[in-house]
């Protein structure tokens, strides 16, 4: 925990300023949780913002200050989702009259005005995205937090609120639909194997 | 059978090949998200972002308010309109049969005697009549 349990008690009773402390405390970890999930920068931002105001209305329902972490990022879980889904539905409609190719064509122009170092991020950033493609919403978001931000099965089990041996089956089956990806990946480009 | 031998040596190779060929990639996969978690950095909040949260809760804030106090309005109005409607139509539902009294009582207070006279009917030959 970040933050004292009375810290976090005097924000459920009301508390403004105790409320602005648990904000500047988790502030920088929810932006980073949100910038790896939707993977947009210029809308983390946004999203942390409409992570801290559904805390701040929803303080109230927190029963035990212990569960508060889980309960943060259940919300920004959450929070990411619904980005991602009215994200997606504006894609969908932007992204209909380009082909794959020239989608790819308009990234990789994108990518060639960045310097060496920015670019090679880019270029992890664009491989593990596209493996990660190949998995639904919920389990892209859910192996995220297990294999990106290091959050352990107990963590996710009080985060989604789901038995230890049914996201442990989920995640198993996402990680080796990557796997699959990965290696196809591989084969189309052979001069990655030799590295 | 040294066929078989072989193909089998081979069969195991080639599954060892696959197996350490897996292992390889499994560990490749932990190292690229190692590396997506160093390309995508924890960004840094801009300098208006709290001004902006409470900027955003107020809103929420006077919305709820307003809301709740609609609710309240909305409330007050039913409540008057049940007690207008309660007052205009009570007259018209009180004609209600005495309590307590009898099938005859309810008839005769329902038909007074002037207005059966009026149809030429008499209540004291009905009664003599009986008797």
């Amino acid at each position: 925990m970040l933050v004292e349990f009375e810290q976090i008690q005097k924000a459920q009773s009301g508390d403004d300023a105790a409320f602005n402390q648990v904000v500047l405390v988790y502030r920088k970890r929810i932006m980073g949780t949100i910038a790896r999930l939707i993977g947009r920068p210029e809308d983390v931002e946004d999203v942390a913002q409409e992570v801290f105001l559904r805390l701040y209305y929803s303080l109230d329902q927190l029963r035990t200050p212990e569960v508060f972490e889980p309960w943060l990022y259940r919300l920004t879980v959450n929070a990411s989702y619904d980005y991602l889904r009215k994200q997606r539905r504006r894609n969908e409609s932007r992204m209909a009259d380009l082909s794959e190719q020239q989608v790819m064509m308009a990234d990789a122009a994108a990518g060639g005005k960045a310097n060496s170092d920015q670019n090679h991020r880019t270029q992890v950033k664009e491989l593990l995205d596209s493996l990660l493609g190949h998995l639904s919403e919920e389990d892209r978001v859910l192996l995220k937090l297990k294999e990106v931000e290091g959050l352990s099965l107990k963590e996710l089990e009080k985060v989604y609120r789901v038995k230890e041996n049914a996201l442990k089956v989920r995640l198993f089956r996402a990680r080796q639909r990557v796997l699959k990806a990965f290696a196809a990946s591989q084969k189309s480009t052979p001069e990655n194997v030799e590295d | 059978m040294w066929k078989i031998k072989i193909s089998g040596e081979a069969g195991r190779e080639s599954a060892k090949f696959r197996g350490t060929k897996m292992e390889r990639l499994d560990q490749e996969l932990d190292s690229l998200f190692a590396a997506y978690r160093n390309a995508v950095p924890d960004p840094g909040a801009s300098p208006d972002f709290m001004a902006r949260l409470w900027g955003r809760i107020d809103a929420q804030r006077s919305f709820i308010y307003r809301l709740r106090r609609m609710a309240q309005i909305a409330v007050a109005t039913a409540a008057v309109a049940c007690l207008l409607g309660g007052v205009l139509f009570t007259p018209l539902t009180k004609h209600e049969a005495p309590a307590g009294g009898t099938y005859v009582d309810i008839l005769a207070d329902a038909h007074p005697e002037d207005v059966l006279a009026t149809t030429g009917m008499r209540l004291d030959l009905l009664d003599a009549d009986q008797h």
